[in-house]
């Protein structure tokens, strides 16, 4: 197909330059069809009001990253990560181009069919698969198998006399796996046919079912030792074949079976489901990463996946209280036997009983490197010495790739699934996940979830400060780290936070005030008289004060350091004010927005939570703050900005409304910025002696956010088309 | 978007508002013309015309309240209209009708608190000639003898007036056009300031910048634009416009002089069409016939009424168009990204926002603009865009006007610092001290101050030895 790269000229054309793409026809029947094309980046336009945006939508999501989804136009970007993850769960080259053709108001752009087709080639074609403990090398296409085998390493590693009359260069064949009589708990229906039900749904393209009876749906594989996978799996990295991990649990006999199901009255909510079934989607699992929003109930779907693969499984996540709240969720939901379920944190070291099982732990126990005691190092054998059918990991995104790796080299598992929220991290590292762990099954539309009541609806707010003349004279003098304590501290922010504790505790909101910054929330959280915890709270006061925060009436404000960024569920919170975050992450303000989201007053009638924060106006926060909401504004969230509070300077008791006490407030701020350098946004990693809460034991105080190194040279796996992009955008 | 008249009121408004500030004398002169007559009565509010038609057989004064109780058949509203006496004040102000002097109404043995009134003598005459035919010749345009070698149709004309639109309007937001309007479009766009020659501008080769006023006349329909302009001394001949027919060709020869230059420049602007200068024979356009006669419904050569803009609250824009001009309108405050056949995307940013302020457009014409284009989806929506960008823009705005310029008078290089202290004192007790430092002894006062200042540091020079006292430089 050529296109005539003549566009259009007239008056205008200039200011579009060379992304100027009127040279792509339209169709005669265009406005019937939702997608526009973009030929240089491969972005695609759609119009979510078309009447089949909906298809459009569930298709886009599986081959192309989501970009922005605000109310009418949305804008997914395909990635050869993206093309990755729908080779994955089960989309053809031809189906895909197929598909966008009859989507897009253009023609298909032969460079973005290009694209499609150099990076479905290569990716999924090839699976390891692991059947009644043997591995085998399967694929749907004889003659790739029959390239691999021309490789030195691969032969040697083949099973040439596998005793079922098979040797020589001939295959075994076997009909394509199917979800045939698999049923993921909770959905009321069988997993069978999801992929080939969203492609029916999808403008008539009934193909896939003739296909189903069609001959060439049968698999061909070849086994091989299982001593060799690593270097097999190794070598068709090189040779640009990388191999999908499968997991046929259903044929899996040498693990045995955990007694896991969900509770009958366990229902999982649609996107739930339809997470799973793309994890599921042939009747084996599939490892990958699914997205959900804070508060969409990312916990239940690793638990019914748990229920459905029903082997040994190991959840890691992010600290102790999370391992605590993940096991009370799997007593809540499954049938699981507590016996069955153990714990393994700093206090805690357990192990479940019988042979199958569930270990719950955080990721820098299994990671950790260094000195163990004696009944860690037993603990760890025992989890080293096990072969895992299903490993779960939660908040994939905050965990630095070199513990990724060093986890998934520790333990011996085979299927891997990701959960998180925000797959956004300022250093680029999403890249390694994929490879770590696998492609993105999943990621729901914020807004939609918002919409049917999943989670709740919030309105976001940036609060501007004016900073008073005497910190903003002392913030232009200063160098960067006493101003960002200056901006923090501002006297008219203090104020802002308090009028909007009272007005909203008038309302009956329950307020979590969230400050990056330690010293700024023990002040404010001291002068506003209300409790807080840091890093460095203890374990009882602090599941003292949460109890008090969700139980007590007389008790509606709490301030948090960003230990409760993740994890910390607290579904009696409606409304979060934020006074100092850290820098522009993108992520940590989608994170702690989903602090809220799961409020339990989500479906009464107006129900609306709040989400605001502090700025200090023409200081550095503002650039920050802009930066920081980009991911929540392509979501679909929109932040007002607030100038004025109205009635704040006549509220009685307000603070630091005289000049002297504004005076005598920025000597002691001046003065504690001297005393300790200020702010400490790390902590440092060097083994100390003092005694250190569970929260810090178990590392999570600094882990939580790695993201302060300054992004790196990227590694250069981008495709030369998105480089060519990349490049001139950042030129222009 | 033009649809009818009585939804534009911005037309109505400024033709009728330009009407009524002309002096009586002036009026009477365009009253002689029928055709002008009929013209702006056709601008006039439905009960004014009603006023007019029931005077205008009636050659004595009339009292008002007999008028009002012929106009009752709309009852309550009308007749607080009524009360208003709007239309009779406007009338008034056009001259159109005339009050009986108090003395007269005296002589007349009338109660003062009756007021009477008659239709303007001349108007009356030329009006009745317009409905009946009669009067002036040629008041109603005279169609060419000959035959047209060359004929023209209306949609050549309807072409070439929407070209010749758009090329001043594109001149206008500064794209690069191949076709430059003429001058006489040039100098009206200068003239009227709508536009400003760039400082840099040397003789032919203006390089005009659109301003603050040009902006909103580029938000208003295409017909409201026309008005912008200065046409005084053609008024009869634009209102004659009104009562021709498109796509019939017309005599040049009963025009005046006057008429003739004019109608070299309304060919500029797309309002006639001429073969070649010097034909003899002028077609009117349909915008021509449209602006005199008040008719909005006959232009629409904007096309589509569809709204084209999706505003989200990613500050992302789509619109669904491929009208250079359109898309030219959205770059002056959008950054454009990509264009496809039927949609273009961009997206308010800060600096693009800052670089229409720079330009005098202000946030509320980007916001208008907006929300009168707004995409049938978002048009849907309450409010139709997305509050927290307009609040933004706005917020742009206000950020660009925090620094306030003052004219001032720097006093420095004081010799000694007793005589900047007491030029300082005495500035600061008259109040008009804008800023001073000590330290450089340096001292700035307003505008008004500046002359009793400088009067102050002279005397004060004069009664000391030379050399003593500060200079002073702007």
């Amino acid at each position: 197909m050529s296109t005539p790269r003549l566009p259009r000229y007239d008056a205008v054309s200039r200011l579009f330059d060379r992304q100027d793409y009127t040279y792509l026809p339209l169709k005669k029947d265009h406005a019937s069809r939702p997608i526009w094309i973009n030929p240089e980046n491969g972005h695609f336009i759609l119009e979510a009001f078309s009447p089949i945006a909906d298809q459009a939508q569930d298709f886009l999501t599986a081959i192309a990253e989501p970009v922005s989804r605000p109310a009418h136009i949305h804008e997914y970007r395909l990635t050869p990560y993206s093309l990755y993850a729908a080779v994955s769960v089960g989309l053809e080259t031809n189906d895909i181009i197929d598909v966008l053709n009859r989507l897009s108001k253009v023609p298909v752009p032969e460079s973005v069919a290009k694209l499609i087709r150099e990076c479905t080639l290569s990716y999924g074609k090839v699976k390891l698969v692991l059947k009644q403990n043997r591995y085998y090398v399967e694929s749907q296409h004889p003659s790739i198998l029959q390239r691999l085998l021309k490789d030195d390493v691969i032969r040697g590693a083949r099973v040439l006399d596998s005793g079922d009359g098979n040797s020589g260069n001939s295959f075994l064949q076997n009909k394509a796996p199917t979800a045939d009589g698999l049923k993921i708990p909770g959905t009321g229906k069988k997993a069978q046919g999801q992929d080939a039900e969203m492609f029916n749904t999808l403008i008539e393209l009934d193909k896939d079912d003739e296909v189903g009876e069609d001959e060439s749906e049968d698999v061909h594989s070849f086994e091989i030792v299982s001593a060799q996978v690593e270097n097999v799996r190794k070598r068709c990295n090189q040779l640009d074949l990388p191999m999908l991990e499968e997991y046929d649990f259903r044929n899996d006999t040498f693990n045995p079976d955990l007694e896991i199901d969900l509770k009958p009255i366990t229902v999982i909510r649609p996107y739930q489901e339809k997470s799973l079934s793309k994890m599921f989607g042939n009747g084996r699992a599939r490892s990958g990463i699914i997205v959900l929003p804070c508060g969409a109930g990312k916990t239940l779907v690793g638990i019914t996946a748990a229920c459905t693969v029903k082997k040994s499984t190991l959840v890691l996540c992010t600290s102790s209280v999370s391992v605590m709240q993940w096991k009370q969720q799997f007593l809540m939901w499954s049938n699981i036997k507590e016996s069955r379920i153990a714990v393994f944190t700093a206090d805690q070291k357990e192990r479940f009983s019988g042979d199958a099982g569930i270990v719950i732990s955080t990721y820098s126990m299994v990671a950790n490197t260094r000195q163990r005691s004696y009944e860690s190092a037993k603990m760890m054998e025992f989890i080293r010495s096990r072969e895992w059918g299903f490993l779960l990991l939660d908040e994939v995104h905050v965990v630095p790739a070199q513990m990724f790796r060093q986890v998934i080299s520790t333990v011996a598992t085979h299927a891997k699934l990701g959960l998180t929220a925000t797959l956004v991290r300022e250093d680029e590292k999403i890249d390694d996940l994929n490879f770590l762990i696998g492609p993105k099954l999943y990621e729901a539309n914020w807004m939609d979830l918002a919409l049917q009541g999943h989670i709740a609806t919030v309105q976001c707010a940036e609060v501007w400060c004016e900073m008073t003349p005497e910190f903003y004279s002392e913030y232009l003098r200063e160098t960067s780290r006493k101003r960002a304590l200056l901006y923090a501290m501002n006297p008219r922010k203090v104020q802002a936070c308090q009028y909007l504790i009272r007005y909203h505790e008038g309302r009956g909101d329950k307020i979590i005030v969230f400050s990056d910054n330690v010293y700024a929330l023990r002040e404010y959280a001291l002068l506003l008289k209300k409790p807080f915890i840091y890093g460095g709270t203890g374990q009882t006061e602090r599941m003292n004060i949460l109890h008090q925060f969700q139980h007590n009436p007389a008790l509606n404000t709490m301030f948090l350091s960003k230990v409760g960024d993740t994890s910390i569920d607290l579904p009696e919170a409606t409304c979060l004010i934020q006074i100092s975050s850290h820098y522009g992450s993108r992520r940590q303000e989608a994170q702690r927005l989903g602090r809220i989201l799961r409020a339990k007053r989500r479906n009464d009638e107006g129900f609306n939570a709040f989400f605001y924060s502090l700025v200090s106006k023409d200081t550095q926060e503002m650039y920050y703050s802009t930066k920081r909401q980009q991911f929540l504004i392509d979501q679909g969230y929109a932040f007002k900005v607030i100038t004025h509070l109205e009635g704040m300077d006549d509220m009685e008791n307000l603070v630091y409304r005289d000049k002297a006490s504004r005076l005598d407030y920025l000597h002691t701020v001046l003065m504690a910025s001297e005393r300790r350098r200020m702010p400490r946004w790390r902590t440092t990693t060097l083994a100390r002696r003092a005694a250190g809460s569970l929260q810090s034991l178990s590392g999570g105080d600094s882990m939580a956010y790695m993201e302060y190194e300054r992004p790196k040279a990227k590694k250069d796996v981008q495709h030369p088309l998105f480089k060519k992009y990349k490049k001139k955008r950042g030129a222009a | 978007m033009p649809i009818a008249g009585a939804e534009h009121p911005h037309f109505r408004t400024a033709i009728d508002e330009y009407l009524e500030t002309l002096p009586a004398q002036t009026c009477q002169r365009l009253y002689r013309s029928p055709a002008s007559c009929l013209a702006v009565f056709r601008l006039l509010p439905n009960l004014a015309k009603q006023t007019v038609m029931s005077l205008l057989y009636i050659y004595d004064f009339v009292p008002a309240s007999d008028l009002a109780a012929r106009c009752f058949q709309d009852s309550a509203r009308q007749a607080s209209t009524w009360g208003d006496r709007d239309s009779v004040n406007k009338l008034l102000r056009l001259h159109i009708i005339e009050q009986e002097q108090p003395e007269e109404a005296a002589a007349a043995g009338q109660s003062i608190g009756d007021q009477r009134l008659r239709i303007n003598q001349t108007f009356g005459e030329q009006m009745r000639n317009a409905l009946t035919g009669g009067g002036e010749k040629g008041s109603f345009g005279i169609p060419s003898a000959v035959p047209d070698k060359h004929p023209v149709d209306v949609a050549f004309l309807d072409n070439y007036a929407t070209q010749q639109w758009e090329a001043i309007l594109h001149f206008m937001i500064g794209t690069a056009v191949t076709k430059r309007p003429g001058r006489a479009s040039l100098n009206l766009l200068r003239r009227s300031g709508l536009m400003t020659s760039s400082a840099t501008s040397n003789s032919e080769a203006v390089s005009m910048v659109i301003t603050n006023k040009g902006f909103q006349f580029l938000l208003q329909d295409v017909n409201t634009q026309d008005l912008g302009m200065d046409l005084v001394e053609v008024l009869n001949f634009l209102f004659q416009l009104g009562a021709l027919e498109l796509g019939k060709d017309y005599s040049v020869e009963p025009l005046t002089d006057t008429q003739r230059k004019m109608l070299d420049d309304l060919q500029d602007y797309g309002l006639c069409y001429r073969r070649k200068k010097g034909s003899r024979r002028f077609y009117p356009t349909r915008l021509a016939i449209a602006l005199a006669s008040g008719n909005a419904s006959m232009i629409d050569l904007d096309k589509g009424d569809k709204g084209y803009i999706i505003l989200e609250t990613n500050y992302r824009v789509y619109a669904y168009t491929d009208s250079p001009l359109q898309i030219a309108v959205l770059s002056l405050f959008c950054t454009m990204r990509s264009r496809f056949q039927n949609m273009v995307c961009g997206a308010i940013t800060r600096d693009s926002v800052r670089s229409a302020l720079t330009n005098g457009i202000t946030s509320d014409q980007m916001i208008a603009y907006l929300t009168t284009h707004a995409h049938p989806y978002m048009r849907k929506q309450v409010p139709t865009l997305p509050l927290t960008v307009v609040d933004q823009i706005r917020l742009w705005e206000l950020e660009k006007n925090r620094m306030q310029p003052k004219q001032g008078y720097l006093y420095q290089q004081f010799a000694r610092q007793q005589d900047y202290d007491t030029v300082l004192q005495y500035a600061e007790e008259l109040g008009v001290v804008l800023w001073h430092s000590r330290a450089k002894r340096m001292l700035v006062v307003t505008q008004d101050g500046h002359v009793q200042v400088r009067a102050y540091v002279q005397r004060r020079k004069a009664r000391q030895p030379p050399g003593a006292d500060g200079d002073r430089s702007q």
